[in-house]
């Protein structure tokens, strides 16, 4: 009673003057609102008032499969026997191969093989586990080392799968609310690693150098009108080196500029340029002769020219070391197998080795390319597209119509007879830029000049038997 | 660092829902006012003011000016902009944790203006710091930020 004493004191000789209990009378009654209110229960936003029972009863399963038409492409895929290499057998015809992604023809090398079989006897044929996870295998250190090393960076780190490498690295970077400079021809891979990270994606012209500086400039105006949010939104501006769905190479110079005035942060994609671009295949940067410093990250898949399988990223150890937790792709996936990690040393250490093998390579591509460009046939009914350097050469034809890809399938299933494989670029469904439908036709080092000659007596020969019915009618 | 699992990426949401906290919060709040008091220079009434005081002002910055969270999110960033507060129970509103969180301060006001015998200098600053940490508790200034402050 002692304690309760004060209180009654001061309550009733008014001490306390009147202002005070009505705040604190007030403060209370506003804390017992909160405390008597009913809680919100977690649910689906959007489902209110509906019970469980009728949500279920009103679900209607989609099927499994959607029908699929007896003709589609995905149902007719051509079976190949033996190794895919400069030959390639297709429903038993031997042809030559235009169609695979071997630019240094590195993958039925013997030494290579040899590695690989002698890794398996040593390894295994799984690793067994994400790296972050006893996923990681002695090789795979080595390969980070001479990845690193071959390109002149600080470090390398190594994915498991080409797709996934440049798909999880974009978004351990851009995350919700920043925004992306994307080239509109930039493929699958990059897209659907612009999804993942929910960041503005603004594409501009493919290679339109003055439609990026627009963009960026207006940015640039919005910076300056918010210089709060602009301090913390990131920008990245990303590009291929050469590109898959055309076969141009991106004007590095100008897009290192850019970069610089405008304080963006650049990520390459060099999945067919390293190995092929350069004078020992160290990529665009070398080609341009812009140390590699200048880009940020630089993301390859190692299925092109190391003929391997995975890929990789490479840049200062601070950018790279992030997507040790930061990666998906790394993190959530077993590591690259040892037999394919040490094949792909193998095949940098032969790249490392001989820079003619790039050399070669690059003089096939010109000779295809002049090849190309001298035919009148092909000039006719095709834009032809890809720079001279480029392994990876594009036919767009000149008049599209709702059958064009139709035909050019057909162009391509005829080739195939006469011993040429060529390729008609598939598309996901939710590839949603530059869908435009071309013959593709890729280059490797073994090809020899009667190879190529014949290719295009070939393709000249089909393309005339397809459209000249069409263009008399 | 990457926090959570269990198909939680974000422990802020739920960790204050854990067993034992309330007990640790008020246990917490009990050490402060007993090393405040300990200190002898400071009267009793001065005591009670700055553990309120104190109280107030560690709540408002953990739970109302720090926004995102302390490891590495996977959630592509949709909790970067968000305090603490906000980031509870999914920013569900009136939970059991939200109730906890808005009354004790209140309790630890009324509490001190007993023991500062209504001073009213006291009062005034002990209740201008109560009203800074309910006032953004409350539904209606949920993901609200006044005059742009602390937006981004």
């Amino acid at each position: 009673m002692d304690i309760l004493e004060p209180m009654y004191t001061l309550v009733f000789t008014e001490l306390v003057p009147s202002f005070h209990v009505h705040l604190q009378v007030l403060l209370g009654l506003l804390v017992l609102w909160v405390l008597f209110k009913k809680s919100e229960k977690p649910g689906r936003p959007g489902k209110a008032g509906k019970s469980e029972l009728d949500i279920i009863n009103d679900w209607k399963p989609e099927p499994l499969v959607t029908p699929v038409p007896a003709k589609h492409r995905g149902l007719n895929a051509p079976v190949t026997k033996n190794q895919i290499a400069q030959h390639i057998t297709v429903n038993g015809v031997k042809c030559l191969n235009f169609a695979t992604n071997n630019y240094l023809a590195l993958v039925n090398q013997q030494e290579i093989d040899d590695v690989a079989v002698a890794a398996i006897r040593k390894y295994g044929v799984g690793s067994c586990g994400p790296r972050g996870f006893f996923g990681t295998v002695d090789v795979h250190l080595e390969l980070e080392e001479k990845l690193a090393q071959f390109m002149r960076t600080e470090a390398a780190v190594v994915y498991s799968y080409g797709f996934s490498t440049i798909a999880s690295a974009i978004p351990a970077y851009a995350k919700r609310g920043d925004i992306c400079f994307v080239d509109e021809a930039v493929n699958f891979s990059i897209q659907q690693g612009l999804v993942a990270s929910r960041s503005h994606i603004k594409y501009f012209k493919h290679n339109d150098m003055m439609h990026l500086e627009q963009l960026l400039s207006e940015q640039a105006v919005l910076d300056r009108k918010n210089p709060k949010k602009a301090a913390k939104t990131r920008k990245f501006l990303i590009v291929e080196g050469l590109y898959n769905k055309t076969g141009e190479m991106c004007p590095l110079p100008e897009i290192v500029d850019l970069k610089n005035r405008h304080k963006v942060r650049l990520f390459i994609d060099e999945s067919i340029s390293f190995g092929t671009l350069g004078d020992t295949g160290r990529g665009i940067t070398e080609y341009y002769n812009i140390p590699i410093e200048e880009i940020d990250l630089v993301m390859s898949s190692m299925e092109g020219s190391l003929g391997s399988i995975g890929g990789f990223c490479v840049g200062t150890t601070f950018v790279v070391e992030h997507q040790v937790l930061s990666g998906l792709g790394y993190c959530f996936s077993a590591s690259l197998p040892p037999l394919l990690t040490v094949g792909a040393t193998a095949a940098l250490n032969l790249m490392d080795g001989n820079p003619d093998l790039v050399k070669e390579l690059n003089e096939k591509c010109d000779q295809l390319h002049r090849l190309l460009h001298k035919s009148e046939t092909l000039a006719r009914y095709f834009r032809i597209s890809g720079c001279r350097l480029s392994p990876v050469k594009h036919l767009f034809p000149l008049e599209l119509k709702s059958g064009t890809e139709n035909e050019l399938q057909k162009i391509v299933d005829l080739c195939l007879q006469d011993g040429v494989a060529l390729a008609v670029p598939a598309f996901q469904l939710n590839d949603v830029k530059f869908q435009t439908p071309s013959i593709r036709l890729t280059v490797n080092s073994k090809l020899e000049a009667q190879d190529m000659s014949k290719c295009l007596s070939t393709l000249e020969k089909t393309v005339i038997a397809t459209f000249k019915p069409t263009s008399t009618s | 660092m990457l926090a959570g699992g269990h198909g939680n990426s974000n422990p802020n949401t739920n960790y204050l829902k854990s067993r034992g906290l309330w007990v640790a919060y008020s246990i917490g709040m009990l050490v402060l006012h007993l090393i405040l008091l300990s200190i002898p220079p400071l009267s009793i009434p001065m005591a009670w003011t700055l553990t309120n005081q104190v109280h107030n002002a560690i709540t408002f910055i953990v739970l109302h000016i720090l926004k995102g969270v302390p490891w590495i999110p996977t959630d592509q960033g949709a909790t970067s902009l968000l305090t603490h507060w906000e980031q509870i129970d999914e920013g569900r509103q009136f939970t059991k944790t939200r109730k906890f969180l808005t009354a004790s301060p209140v309790l630890l006001f009324f509490l001190t203006c007993f023991y500062t015998v209504y001073e009213p200098h006291h009062f005034v600053a002990n209740f201008l710091s109560v009203c800074l940490v309910t006032l953004p508790k409350l539904p209606l200034f949920h993901k609200v930020r006044l005059f742009g402050i602390n937006k981004y």
